[in-house]
Formats: C-alpha cells, structure tokens, sequence
C-alpha cells in the first residue's frame, strides 16, 4: 500500500498509473526506450536488448509463479521452443514461398501459438500434483525437451548439437539486420506484453489466479475450474517465454540448444524472486538486476585484472555465486523483493518530512 | 539372453548407488520437510573432495611417500612374481593405494559434514517455521553457489581417482554368453546396500532415529516433548552430506570427477518423487527400477536415451500416483 495518493474519483483509481511514481516511471522508460536507438552505443543496445528478452520471459513465469502460485522450474524449454519455432516456421514457409515481408507476421505468432500448446502440456501435471512436485515435473519436462531438440532424428529440423542459423525479421521490406533495430522490435513488444500481463490481472481471469494462488481448494469450491485455469496460466506464461525466444531467435545470428538449459530456468526465477513475485514491476526490476549483473562484473575483472587470462577465468563461477546468492539473500530478508523495497521508499517519500507514524 | 542379464545386472548396480544418493534427499526430507535441490552438488562436493585427498594431497612435494603409493619389501618381492593381469596383482595395487584412499573417504566424509552443517546453521536453521516453498528455493540458489564455488576451488574436470576396492575383472558364462563383472562394482554396491540399510536401521530403532521420525510427524509436538528439533535438523543434514560424500567417492571412481555429477542429483530427485518422498522402501524400489530402465534404454536405443529414462519415468509415475509409488497421501486442511 501507498499511502499519502488520494483519489478523488472512481476513475482515478481505476487507472493502470494509478500514481505519480508509476507515471514517471512509465514514461521515463518510454522515453529511454525511444531515444535509445537514436543516440546509445553498441554496448548499451546490446544490454538493453538482452533485458527487454528477458524481461518478456520473466514477464511469463510471473504469470505462473507470481500469480497462480504454480512453481515451474522448466520455463527456459518454452524459450527454447519458441526460439526453434522461428527457423523451423521460416524454412517451411520459404518452401511455401511467401514472400519474406509477411513471415514475422506469421512466424513470431506461431511461434506464440506452438509454445502455448506446448505449455499447456507441460501443465498437465499441475492439475494432479502442486509445490513440489510440479517443480520436479517440470524440470523433467526442461531435461526431456532440450534431449529432444539434441536427438539426432530430429537434427535435420533442429540442427542437434550444433544448433541452428536463424534468420533476420523482415517487417513489410523493413530488414532488421541490425541490433539497433531489433532493440525497437523489442522494447516495442516488451512494453506491450508487460501492459497485456497487467491487464489480465484487472480481469476475471487473473482474479481466478490469485484465487487459485492463495488456496486452489477454497477457489474450487467458489466456482473456479481449477483445471481450466490451471492450464490457462500455464498457456498464457508459456506464450510470453515463446514469444521471447522468437526475439531471442531473431536477435542472434545462431541458436544452440545449450542455451536454454536448466541455467536459464534458474535465471528466469532468480531474477523474479530478486524482483518481487506477484507485482507488475517485479520482473522490471529482477530483470535489471540479473542482466546488469555480469556487466558489472565484466566491468570490475576488466579494471582489477587488466587482461589476465588466470583472473578472468574466475569470472563465470563468480557471476553463478552472486546468482545463488541474491536469490538466497532476497528469500531471507526481503521475499518480497525490489518491489517492496521500492515501495517502501516511495511510501518514505510521500510522508516526507514526517517520519513513519 | 546373456546380453540381457549383463545389462541388468549394470543396471541394477547403477541402481544401488542411486539408492544411496537419494538415502540422503528422503533423509532430509523426513526430518525437515524441505526437499534438497542441490544435493546433486552436494555430492560433487564429496566428489571433488575425495579427489583433493585422494589424489592432490598425496601428490603434493611435503606429503610422505608412502601417502602416494605404499610398497613395503614384501609387496614389492610379491608383485615381481605375478603374471600380468593377474587377480592378485589388482589385490596389490589397490593395497599400495589403499593409505590414499582411506585418507580421500575420510578427508570427503569429514569435509562434506562439515559443509553440511554450514548449509544447516546459516541457510535452513533461520527459516525454521517459515513457508516451505522459501527453504525450497533456498536450495535452488544454493545450486547456483555450490556449482560457482566449485569452480573457484577446482578448475580439475575428468580427472581420475583410484577405485575404492580392488578393480578385478570377473569372468562368469551366462547360458553360453560371457560375462564381466568388475570386483570395484562389486563393493561399490555392498557399501551402498550396507550403508542404505544401516540408516533405514537407524531411523527405524536408534533413539535419535526415533527423534527424526518424530519430528517429521509433528514439529511442534516433538518441540514439546522435549526432543531438540534443531539438533535433529543439522543431524539429518549431517547424514545426508556424509552419504552423499560417500556416493560422491564412488561417482567419481567410476566417471572420473567433473562437473556434471552436480547433474546427477536431479535425477536422482525423480527416482526419489518417484518413490514417494518419505517411503525409503519405496525410493529404494524406484532407484532399482530407473538404473534397470536406463540400462535397458542404454542397450537399446543408444547412450543419450539413457539420461532422460528418470524424467519420463517420474512424469509417468506421478501422473498417475500423484504421491509416489509408496509416499504418504498429504492430508490438507483449508
């Protein structure tokens, strides 16, 4: 709760921006993201990039973590098939030959659609098993997907091992060759899944969630077919982590199958636990924080060690410890996560000069 | 018909060292209801470890000669007699590496307690009482830092260590097949069996056992009948850290060490959901089960199918046994 933000009227608390600080927030980010492309560097693009695809991610496993109180630990094979929809679906349509300006139109929601009904499978055992069991199912189902896309009967499809070449959005004749215009692609769908997610969660059916978050017997007995709703959300958060690995597809040259493996799970949790499970803002600020992460450790190995090949190599065990860590130091201090730190110092803010009463 | 009981006869082997992996994973669950993500790497811990006092420790220039390889006069004027390949030559060399290895199992039993505990007093002890799910993924990040940590200390992969028993070749024909068995398979097993049976012993008729038992049945209830349920928490993480070192050792001498033991704990979290979570016969059942399927996969289909046989198989078992072949139905109380 934030308090000191009247609302005088009905429609001012119905707003998506129900306050100033979100309005800022909001609109700073837009801001950023508009002129990013214009005047960032390289670098900043590249990072930025990478956070929007995870924040999209994220954006998912919020939906079936966060909200539907469904532990998943499998959520990077839903990239995973997501980023392999995009050559597969262009490969078939070239074969079609459609022409390449209509193939992201047909690609990225196939890709959606293929990830969702993949979901909805993986979600099968949610309606049989919960906590526990449910994480175990679905890091079986992570191992079993990312063996099949390794399997050599399907390498001619999925490139096995070795992956596979993907190829550049063309948007109506507008070829996305560089980063820079990926990063509008993306910054343009991030801020749309985050305002669709945020949506849901205004409508019966996100309602029904958190009903069932809080006690899937009580939103039984109230009426809500856990079945339906169980697999709906793991639908809905399987087509927000297929819709990040098509960007993801899109964005790199190359996909491997290595990529989207149980690493990547645990990332996408860690970075939703660092930002809060169950807020809209949560994965905005998970996300900063898990991508900024490496960086700045690039940035520090690179002024302590210079070019030492020995200290260099200490980079990666050092970025997995501080990994473990911020999930482990923000389950036992703040399970709530930035979010509520945040909130807390705009909460600080609004009493100002007045102290906590 | 040979083929096949060679298969299932490593199958069944495989099978019994997963037994003792996940001995550790029920353990800990009985006792704290938290299940273990990161046992796997708590095992490559005792695996690495093993390897430190096994193969490192000995190797360095301050350790005595007879650390690294033990040759009294005796052994020396016996080996020169022997034919090569012979039963008794394995017999010898493994006495000659036997001070190393007795110091690697006892260096990874104790190192692995030790980390055990840390994990107890600084990450489950402050959540005692707290949700589940926290400590839960407490152990998920602690994957994180156990594989992190691994890889500041260790930069070592696939390197090998001496097996823990005499590694003799065993011959016997099978219905006009021959086939081989190795003496280190062998004893791998009867520890695993002894060890798995001593706990199961242990929980079911020591006192502290009772204690576990106890307070897995009723956490505040055993509180107040005077039993120290934090005592019986880093107990149960002492055990589980010891068995898994001991699992680790024997890991290690069959695959060398490396990084992807940490992996095997996953699978072994599948045979134990499985099994059902707190039934040691059950997960004992489960993890002969997975190593017979996986030897067959592995006979018919090639290597690779082998690794994915504990996830199809739990996904099976828990769509239709929610619980497990043998767990406890959970009674849930709105």
């Amino acid at each position: 709760m934030i308090t000191g933000d009247l609302k005088a009227t009905y429609a001012a608390d119905e707003r998506v921006l129900n306050n100033s600080y979100k309005q800022a927030f909001v609109v700073a980010m837009a801001a950023l993201c508009a002129l990013m492309p214009l005047i960032a560097n390289d670098y900043i693009i590249l990072v930025a990039s990478q956070m929007g695809i995870m924040l999209i991610a994220v954006v998912g496993v919020n939906v079936v973590i966060g909200y539907t109180g469904l532990l998943s630990l499998g959520h990077a094979a839903f990239m995973a098939i997501g980023a392999y929809s995009i050559p597969i679906l262009h490969r078939l349509m070239d074969n079609a030959g459609l022409p390449d300006g209509v193939m992201p139109f047909i690609a990225i929601p196939g890709a959606i659609a293929i990830s969702a009904i993949v979901g909805i499978i993986v979600g099968l055992p949610s309606l049989r098993v919960k906590g526990l069991y449910l994480a175990v199912a679905t890091l079986s189902a992570n191992f079993i997907i990312i063996f099949l896309i390794e399997l050599e009967a399907l390498a001619p499809w999925t490139g096995g091992l070795v992956g596979l070449n993907t190829p550049d959005a063309n948007i109506l004749g507008w070829q996305l060759d560089t980063q820079r215009e990926m990063f509008a692609l993306i910054a343009a769908l991030a801020f749309l899944t985050i305002l669709t997610v945020q949506n849901l969660f205004r409508t019966r059916v996100g309602r029904a969630f958190i009903a069932i978050r809080e006690r899937d017997y009580s939103a039984e007995i109230l009426g809500i077919s856990l079945f339906r709703y169980k697999l709906m959300s793991f639908a809905i958060s399987a087509a927000c982590c297929g819709l990040a690995g098509a960007l993801f597809a899109y964005f790199y040259a190359r996909i491997l199958p290595e990529q989207f493996e149980l690493a990547l799970s645990l990332q996408l949790v860690a970075a939703l636990i660092v930002g809060g499970m169950g807020r809209t803002m949560g994965p905005v600020f998970g996300v900063m924080v898990i991508v900024m992460v490496p960086e700045v450790l690039k940035f520090t190995f690179g002024m302590v060690a210079g070019g030492a090949a020995e200290v260099a190599q200490l980079r990666a065990p050092v970025q997995e410890i501080i990994f473990g860590l911020l999930i482990i130091f923000f389950l036992m201090f703040e399970p709530l996560g930035i979010n509520q730190l945040v909130d807390r110092g705009i909460r600080a803010l609004n009493r100002w000069p007045f102290a906590r009463g | 018909m040979g083929e096949f009981i060679q298969f299932t006869l490593n199958g069944l082997m495989a099978g019994t060292i997963y037994a003792l992996i996940a001995v550790g994973i029920v353990s800990v669950f009985k006792a704290t209801k938290v299940v273990n993500f990161a046992h796997g790497y708590i095992i490559m811990f005792g695996a690495y470890f093993y390897f430190t006092f096994s193969v490192i420790v000995p190797g360095a220039p301050w350790a005595p000669d007879w650390l690294q390889s033990w040759e009294p006069a005796w052994m020396v004027a016996m080996k020169a007699d022997l034919p090569m390949f012979s039963p008794m030559g394995a017999v010898l060399d493994w006495l000659s590496n036997l001070p190393r290895i007795v110091l690697g199992l006892a260096g990874a039993v104790i190192c692995n307690a030790l980390l055990g505990l840390l994990i107890e007093r600084t990450l489950m002890r402050p959540l005692i009482g707290q949700s589940t799910f926290a400590m839960i993924m407490i152990t998920v990040g602690l994957i994180s830092v156990l594989s992190g940590t691994k890889g500041l200390i260790w930069t070592a992969d696939a390197e090998f260590v001496p097996h823990i028993a005499p590694n003799t070749p065993i011959r016997l024909n099978l219905f006009d097949t021959p086939i081989f068995l190795f003496g280190a398979d062998l004893v791998n097993v009867a520890v695993a069996l002894l060890l798995f049976g001593a706990i199961v012993a242990m929980v079911r008729y020591t006192k502290g056992g009772v204690a576990i038992r106890a307070t897995a049945e009723d956490q505040s209830t055993a509180y107040s009948m005077g039993i120290s349920v934090p005592r019986v928490f880093s107990r149960a993480w002492v055990l589980a850290a010891t068995t898994g070192a001991i699992a680790g050792a024997i890991l290690a001498t069959r695959n060398g060490v490396s990084p992807s033991l940490g992996l095997f704990g996953f699978s072994v979290l599948a045979i134990v959901l499985m099994g059902g979570l707190d039934s040691y016969v059950g997960v004992f059942i489960a993890a002969l089960t997975v190593g017979f399927l996986e030897a067959m996969a592995q006979w018919q289909f090639g290597g690779e199918f082998a690794e994915v046989v504990p996830y199809v198989a739990v996904l099976i078992v828990i769509l239709i046994r929610p619980h497990g072949l043998f767990g406890q139905k959970e009674v849930e109380r709105i």
